[in-house]
């Protein structure tokens, strides 16, 4: 499915026709489960996020101006209602025996010491102040691309350094023995 | 003894892109979701003809008053005066001393009005006749 694609879907729920929207579901279920499971690391509730998620993009279809792509648009908004219900429901900790196995054998870990790093890792990220946690999160998500996160987030790109900068000097404050955080690539 | 970990390390375990899948019925749940959405009635609108008058009343009022109040402030010269002062008093004073039955009337009075706006809200907003 391209964007096109999206866009000949939007037309036809725009249209009356609802069940065009499953297309929509479909393509975009494990982009907004998985940003969601950033957030908060609990997967049942990611999924109620990302369903939220899908039903306000439904009811505000319309409000898509179509100037920036579909993606852009619906990842706005879904940051812009995980970032709303996290600070309305922090994310509680997870033990690391309920995260649940990578969907992707490139990041397994191999052994417990790496899981527990990874873990260390993550926990860190969520334990940030929301500001920094956010940035780190989605300038990850778009694969380390800040204009991307910057236009999920809504903020300047300048600010988004500035947090990515921020967020992961404090890292490196609560991790120093086993975490070196890498360079911001350049925008 | 840990070690430092390096970029390569550092970089699949924030930006690895799929970790969880979707489970098997997310997407029948968020259809089911949208169907109700679709299929529910609209919000009800705010009735602004039927509340235009009222709040306009309103409105008118407010203002007289304001007009009235300055209009009391600047007679006694841009400050309250000690004769404003004093009046103002006086007024309170006369009220307080007025019959407990009259006040109990108008009370009487505001509750059998606020029942009845109660009462008119719930029929037209569930659409009974």
């Amino acid at each position: 499915m391209s964007a096109n694609d999206d866009q000949a879907a939007v037309e036809r729920v725009l249209g009356g026709d609802v069940s065009a929207f499953e297309e929509i579901v479909q393509r975009w279920q494990g982009p907004l489960i998985n940003l969601a499971y950033r957030f908060c690391r609990d997967r049942g509730r990611a999924e109620e996020l990302a369903q939220e998620a899908f039903l306000r993009a439904y009811r505000g279809l319309k409000q898509w101006r179509q100037e920036a792509s579909f993606s852009t648009w619906l990842f706005a908004l879904a940051t812009n209602l995980y970032r709303s219900e996290l600070r309305r429901i922090p994310a509680r900790t997870v033990p690391i025996e309920d995260v649940p196995e990578p969907a992707d054998t490139r990041i397994s870990a191999t052994n417990f010491e790496d899981r527990d790093r990874d873990s260390a890792v993550r926990r860190a990220v969520l334990a940030l102040p929301a500001k920094y946690r956010e940035a780190l999160i989605l300038f990850y998500f778009h694969e380390m691309d800040v204009p991307a996160a910057a236009r999920s987030l809504g903020l300047p790109e300048g600010t988004v350094k500035a947090r990515l900068f921020r967020g992961r000097e404090i890292l490196r404050n609560k991790l120093p023995q086993t975490l070196s955080v890498p360079y911001l690539k350049e925008a | 003894m840990k070690r430092t970990l390096n970029d390569a390390e550092i970089d699949p375990i924030l930006s690895g892109k799929y970790e969880i899948l979707p489970s098997s019925g997310f997407v029948a749940s968020v259809m089911d979701a949208v169907r109700r959405e679709a299929t529910a009635p609209p919000p009800i609108p705010f009735p602004w003809r039927r509340a235009l008058p009222g709040l306009a009343l309103v409105v008118a009022t407010l203002v007289l008053v304001a007009i009235v109040g300055f209009a009391a402030f600047t007679q006694g010269g841009g400050v309250p005066a000690p004769q404003v002062v004093a009046g103002a008093q006086s007024a309170l004073a006369q009220a307080l001393r007025a019959k407990l039955v009259t006040a109990a009337l108008w009370a009487g009075m505001s509750l059998v009005l606020a029942w009845a706006i109660v009462k008119l809200s719930l029929r037209l907003s569930t659409g009974h006749a």
